[in-house]
């Protein structure tokens, strides 16, 4: 994302600067104080003073020593930039939604500014509107039609290299594909002129049928091999860059994750793959030979009679228009008549999944009169497009049959008076037809192209993403004994939004310590680093005394477990869910670590026992049966070190002291960290730690917090009285 | 004692919350030299107040509440209707909402161009002239009503359209993809 645009020639000039001041920010703003759109507005950072300028003069200069803080507030559709100046809050700029991040640097710039430190803060976000052209970026770094380096080309022969073998053997194909296509008309002059208007024999006929014949065999021989061998070349490059892009997710920092849609990472498996699939089979396995079959076509049309090839060529340009405005209209009415099918069904599902709300209410007949609106609806638009197909398809193709029929006419003319033979006129009619035959297949590509480039760009913005991933050498494997020590650790998942701040604590082999605090004050936060899914910004986290950045993952996860509030099952059988920690544990350490979690009686009543399958998700489970089945995972691994997150919490009484007992037995002598919203499940804990504005506002033992009278003696006489 | 004092510090907020307070001309609204506004309500200065549409889309000018500047942004009050006031006091009011919401009106449409998934469009608004892009495979167009829309650009700008059937028969061709 940019943060410092270049700004016009006028604003440098006007920009008051005093030694060793520089620019270190200018970004547009583009909303004025009447709440109207502005353009050409900068906003100005340097190293001393914050300048607003209206697209002519600077209106407002305020100086970075007399502020004490900066804050880019978000609002609807927009959001304000505020410095606080000797206590005043004032509004520096406001903003419509597209700069929201952008100021959200700012702020932090200004707030380095602030301090005294002199560092420039960098975004790593990407922009979503390409700053050139305008037009949308796909979810990648560059814009696709603006980036110089030859993109596509590049992108794709980057994607064919591998393939080389396959991609010379359809390019083969599809070479002998255009010379049988071409052929054919050649023969069938000869058949004409020198049989059957000429005084050839049926000998010369037969030989000439037979070849024809060949032809046709071989034209259906190629079409099989190529289609076929395009096929598999498309399959394959589409398996390879699926698996590719499935690796390079699991090696990503989930930071990168977080930041994008699930869908959309989502997505780039499997829709944009499959895309770069059908490319392979039904573009590019035609595109060299369409070319070859086209510029040959136009050549054999002008060698056999330019006349009348020219002649032709004017047509060219008005079935291209109409085609494209015809294409244009057919998908501007099928994308109509899809959105209006959307609606259809999503108030179908919309209705079916709340059935029990729109029962008790009684809203039964509104609800059939709604729909049938919107089934009216799309049957009538549906009946519209299906009449405007019928009527205007065969229109298009006898206008394209027109070319033909100004060939035959004047063709004819020039048989008649021998500047033709029939057979060349023959032969120049296929050559016309083959002619619009393949514009109306090159007028796809140009869409084709661009879509498999925005498919390119996309799956490889993910490979591209540099994991910076530690040599292995430099990684120790460890032996966890249970130090946990945290050492002025911050963290933030936006680089502009510290969640942890200077966090430290140090907690003993064994100790079990209960997390408490309001949503939101970075509890979950503080797990996640210590599970090692992301890693602090400034400070340290040690386990045992080592920088948990310099353990070995795989060593320190065998180690750790886990249970979550919202237990992930994947899908598939009980024992599959079981074993995920350790495969290859065996049944009876599978039933021994059940019977530990309470779990083994409720599996043995499910008729297939530890073989029933849990249904995606683990759905076909209720909500303890899935918490238990979490805790015999984690007490499989026999973990040295336990993290759990609400374990009990969303369950129901019984359940919860089943799960309590169970998770009792698996934290014995281990450090443990519990989250809990519940005090009366953290009886066990040594401590309590409490996390409140972003820090450990509290920690001790339940009986010095209580004598303390502070956060935790509230929230605990608020729950237990 | 001190245990009844925090059970009632709960008990009373939760008590408070329930209470719905109107504020009227009488209340004293004042501008910072910020840009921004205190309101002096029961005897008590509340600075910078935030201040709410509850219902935004039918009804911008009713129901304002009028909120403590902190994180809890509790509720100070509620202006039933903002015609009624004074018209300083709507005034200053009105910039405070300006600042908190932008959904610019659309009144013109000049041009929709569809390219590969996105639809931009150059239209007219309340606000003035501008350019803005969707992702059409998204759900950007949301329908207030049959004929009410709003659509979220790219950037999750809000664009409105109060009547459809107010538009030229053109510029609604135009739009017929989105409706």
């Amino acid at each position: 994302m940019i943060l410092y645009y270049s700004i016009p020639h006028k604003l440098e000039e006007i920009i008051p600067f005093e030694e060793n001041e520089r620019i270190y920010y200018a970004v547009p703003f583009d909303i004025d104080d009447k709440g109207n759109w502005i353009k050409d507005s900068y906003l100005v950072v340097t190293t001393k003073k914050i300048h607003v300028y209206d697209g002519e003069k600077i209106t407002n200069t305020i100086e970075i020593n007399r502020c004490s803080k900066a804050k880019a507030e978000a609002k609807v559709g927009g959001g304000i930039l505020v410095v606080t100046t000797e206590g005043e809050d004032t509004v520096v700029v406001h903003y419509s939604a597209k700069h929201l991040s952008r100021y959200a640097y700012i702020a932090r710039g200004i707030n380095i500014l602030i301090s005294g430190r002199f560092e420039e803060v960098e975004s790593s976000e990407y922009e979503k509107i390409c700053p050139k052209c305008g037009r949308a970026i796909p979810g990648t770094k560059n814009c696709p039609k603006c980036s110089k380096e030859g993109g596509f080309i590049k992108d794709f022969l980057k994607m064919a290299k591998p393939y080389k073998k396959d991609f010379f053997y359809v390019f083969f194909l599809m070479v002998m594909a255009a010379v049988t296509t071409l052929l054919n008309p050649e023969i069938q002059k000869h058949l004409i002129n020198d049989v059957l208007k000429g005084n050839g024999g049926m000998k010369q006929a037969l030989v000439l049928i037979l070849i024809m014949f060949s032809l046709s065999v071989g034209i259906v021989i190629v079409n099989i091999l190529k289609s076929n061998a395009s096929t598999r070349l498309g399959a394959k490059i589409s398996a390879d860059l699926r698996y590719a892009l499935f690796k390079k997710y699991q090696e990503l920092p989930l930071a990168f994750i977080n930041d994008r849609r699930p869908g959309e990472l989502l997505n780039r498996i499997t829709s944009d793959t499959t895309y770069v699939r059908e490319f392979m089979e039904d573009v590019f396995c035609n595109l060299f030979a369409v070319l070859f079959i086209f510029i040959w076509d136009v050549l054999f049309m002008m060698i056999l009679n330019i006349k009348l090839a020219l002649l032709t060529f004017i047509f060219v340009p008005i079935v291209v228009v109409m085609i494209l405005a015809f294409r244009r209209t057919v998908s501007r009415i099928f994308h109509l008549q899809w959105r209006k099918l959307d609606d259809v069904s999503s108030d179908l599902q919309d209705v079916i999944s709340g059935m029990r709300v729109v029962k008790t209410y009684g809203r039964e007949a509104a609800e059939s009169a709604r729909f049938k609106a919107l089934s009216d609806d799309f049957s009538e638009t549906q009946r519209r497009n299906e009449t405007f197909w019928a009527i205007f398809n065969p229109i298009i193709a006898f206008f394209m049959g027109m070319g033909s029929v100004i060939v035959v006419y004047f063709g004819g003319l020039d048989v008649f008076s021998d500047k033709m033979s029939a057979g060349e006129l023959y032969q120049f009619i296929t050559y016309t037809l083959l002619l619009f035959q393949y514009i109306n297949w090159m007028s796809w590509l140009p869409r084709e192209l661009s879509q498999l480039t925005s498919s390119l760009e996309r799956i490889n913005d993910i490979l591209q993403q540099d994991v910076n991933a530690k040599d292995e050498k430099d990684l120790t494997d460890i032996d966890i004994k249970g130090e946990i020590k945290f050492d002025h650790a911050t963290f933030g998942y936006k680089s502009y939004q510290p969640v942890l701040e200077d966090i430290n604590a140090v907690i003993k082999p064994g100790e079990m310590i209960g997390i408490v605090g309001a949503s939101g004050t970075g509890k979950s936060t503080l797990i996640n680093l210590l599970m090692g899914l992301y890693e602090i910004d400034d400070g340290n986290l040690l386990i045992d005394g080592i920088d948990i950045r310099n353990i070995n993952r795989k060593s320190y996860h065998s180690q750790l477990g886990v249970v979550l509030q919202e237990t992930f099952l994947f899908s598939g059988t009980i024992i599959d869910n079981i074993r995920f920690s350790k495969p290859e544990a065996t049944y009876e350490e599978i039933v021994r670590a059940a019977k530990t979690a309470n779990a083994h009686d409720f599996i043995c009543n499910t008729p297939d026992g530890y073989n029933t399958y849990v249904g995606e998700k683990g759905y076909s489970l209720s909500g303890g049966e899935r918490q238990r089945i979490a805790i015999a995972r984690a007490i499989l691994t026999n973990p040295k070190f336990l993290i759990l997150d609400e374990a009990t919490a969303s369950l129901d009484t019984e359940s919860e002291y089943m799960i309590q007992k169970a998770l009792e037995r698996l934290t014995e002598g281990k450090t443990t960290f519990a989250i809990a919203h519940r005090l009366s499940t953290l009886k066990k804990a040594n401590r309590i730690m409490v996390i409140d504005g972003h820090n450990i506002a509290e920690i001790g033992t339940h009986e010095n917090l209580l004598e303390n009278k502070g956060i935790y003696y509230n929230l605990y006489k608020a729950q237990i009285g | 004692m001190a245990e009844n004092d925090s059970l009632n510090i709960y008990e009373k907020e939760a008590e408070e919350m329930t209470a719905l307070k109107k504020i009227t001309a009488e209340n004293k609204f004042e501008r910072t030299s910020g840009g921004f506004i205190n309101l002096t309500f029961e005897g008590v200065t509340y600075e910078r107040v935030k201040v709410v549409r509850l219902f935004p889309f039918t009804d911008a000018n009713k129901f304002i509440s009028i909120r403590q500047n902190n994180d809890k942004a509790k509720e100070i009050g509620i202006i039933e209707d903002l015609d009624e006031l004074n018209k300083e006091t709507k005034e200053m009011l009105e910039e405070q909402l300006r600042l908190n919401y932008f959904t610019p009106v659309i009144e013109k449409i000049y041009n929709i161009k569809d390219e590969y998934g996105y639809a931009y469009f150059h239209v007219k608004t309340d606000k003035g002239e501008c350019k803005f892009a969707i992702n059409m495979a998204s759900n950007a167009v949301t329908k207030l009503s049959d004929s009410r829309l709003i659509i979220a650009d790219l950037d999750e700008n809000r664009f409105e359209i109060r009547d459809v059937n107010a538009l030229t028969q053109k510029e609604r061709r135009k739009l017929d993809l989105f409706l």
